[in-house]
């Protein structure tokens, strides 16, 4: 490993020691070579934020809506069921937290209704 | 094929934390056995088990971020902050040692003849061995910035030749700190200022091997293309560590190779 370590050092010498680099790679070709490098979960990450999807796993707090019962708060999920937290006053001090299902929307206890729709894993 | 509705790494189950565990128990034993009964066999167990695992542990690591890509943004900023707590930890760690140094040297007990250095000792100039060791250092936080600016800029030439500066500039502070151990005067058993001395120096030595290898892995990791330009995290950490040697040996060398002596 060393000798190959020594090699690969000596053999790059001659053609680049001697200029120095002062062009500097644009944002877009490092993004371009960090994606085509990447793989697997994260090359998914990467393609969905090039693609304009700043969240792809569907992390962000959701402002809510009206969330009558005709008119419900709609929450992707890739499953059959979502655990889900309101924040039922603006000035709440607690979330509170349910299991909202594939069906038929859901109420918290606050009054505000949740409905459950299909959404597509990345 | 898995859902991927979660950006979290979930990690397989491994063997190596319980074999991490068990080398820490034999190497316990073994320094303990080595020390009363003078007698290595036991620590070299343990350290060839702490080796296997290391190289086992990390190898799985490298396969799961490189070639599995699980190493999403939010993975990355974990290890971020995991790096950063163990940095902290360190930093606190020779806080104890600094702490010794200055408990024994501000009010010079009167075994030591009410003077630092203690009456007897002869201490190392400062401006010979220790402030070249100074210079390697400093120009090695210079060749390690060279090397990160190459993978981010994608020069893979000028990287490898950046990060084997920076390797053997770390060899050669450790072969002068061997060499300059090797001439000492006084031992670690020559009063609270040897005992001070090298276990505050024995460690900071100690760091400079382990970031060397450190850097020497992310040496074969480049060679094997693992680094993108926005991707290497393993680069980053051993830069942050060997910073942060680099800055112990600043302090060892003013407060006490410099003010000390």
């Amino acid at each position: 490993m060393a000798s190959l370590a020594l090699r690969k050092v000596i053999s790059q010498v001659p053609r680049n020691v001697l200029y120095l680099s002062t062009r500097s790679l644009s944002k877009n070709l490092v993004d371009t070579f960090s994606m085509e490098h990447a793989t697997g979960l994260e090359k998914k990450e990467m393609m969905a934020k090039a693609a304009g999807n700043e969240n792809p796993f569907d992390m962000r707090v959701y402002k809510r809506g009206p969330g009558t019962k005709t008119d419900p708060n709609i929450i992707p999920s890739a499953y059959e069921e979502r655990l889900i937290g309101c924040i039922c006053e603006e000035d709440a001090t607690c979330i509170n937290w349910m299991w909202l299902e594939k069906g038929d929307p859901k109420r918290c206890e606050c009054g505000y209704w949740f409905k459950l729709v299909d959404a597509k894993p990345l | 094929m898995a859902k991927h509705t979660h950006p979290f790494h979930m990690v397989d189950q491994s063997p190596w934390p319980l074999t991490g565990a068990l080398s820490a128990l034999t190497l316990t034993m073994g320094l303990i056995k080595w020390f009363h009964k003078m007698n290595p066999n036991l620590l070299m167990l343990a350290m060839f088990i702490t080796l296997v695992t290391m190289i086992q542990w990390w190898r799985d690591i490298i396969r799961e971020s490189t070639f599995q890509g699980n190493h999403t943004s939010i993975v990355m900023s974990g290890l971020r902050w995991g790096m950063i707590l163990f940095i902290v930890s360190e930093i606190l760690f020779f806080a104890s040692f600094f702490w010794a140094f200055f408990h024994s040297s501000l009010s010079p007990s009167i075994e030591l003849g009410s003077s630092w250095p203690p009456s007897g000792i002869s201490p190392f100039n400062p401006f010979q061995i220790p402030l070249l060791n100074t210079a390697i250092l400093l120009s090695s936080g210079v060749t390690i910035t060279w090397a990160h600016h190459s993978i981010m800029e994608n020069n893979h030439p000028q990287s490898l030749q950046a990060l084997f500066l920076t390797i053997i500039l770390g060899l050669y502070f450790t072969s002068l700190q061997a060499w300059e151990y090797w001439e000492a005067p006084f031992s670690i058993a020559d009063s609270a200022y040897g005992t001070t001395f090298f276990v505050a120096t024995g460690f900071h030595g100690l760091h400079v091997i382990i970031g060397t290898s450190f850097l020497s892995i992310c040496f074969i990791r480049l060679m094997f293309f693992h680094f993108s330009p926005n991707h290497h995290f393993g680069f980053e950490a051993a830069a942050w560590y060997w910073h942060f040697v680099d800055v112990v040996w600043l302090f060892l060398f003013i407060s006490i190779y410099w003010w000390g002596s």
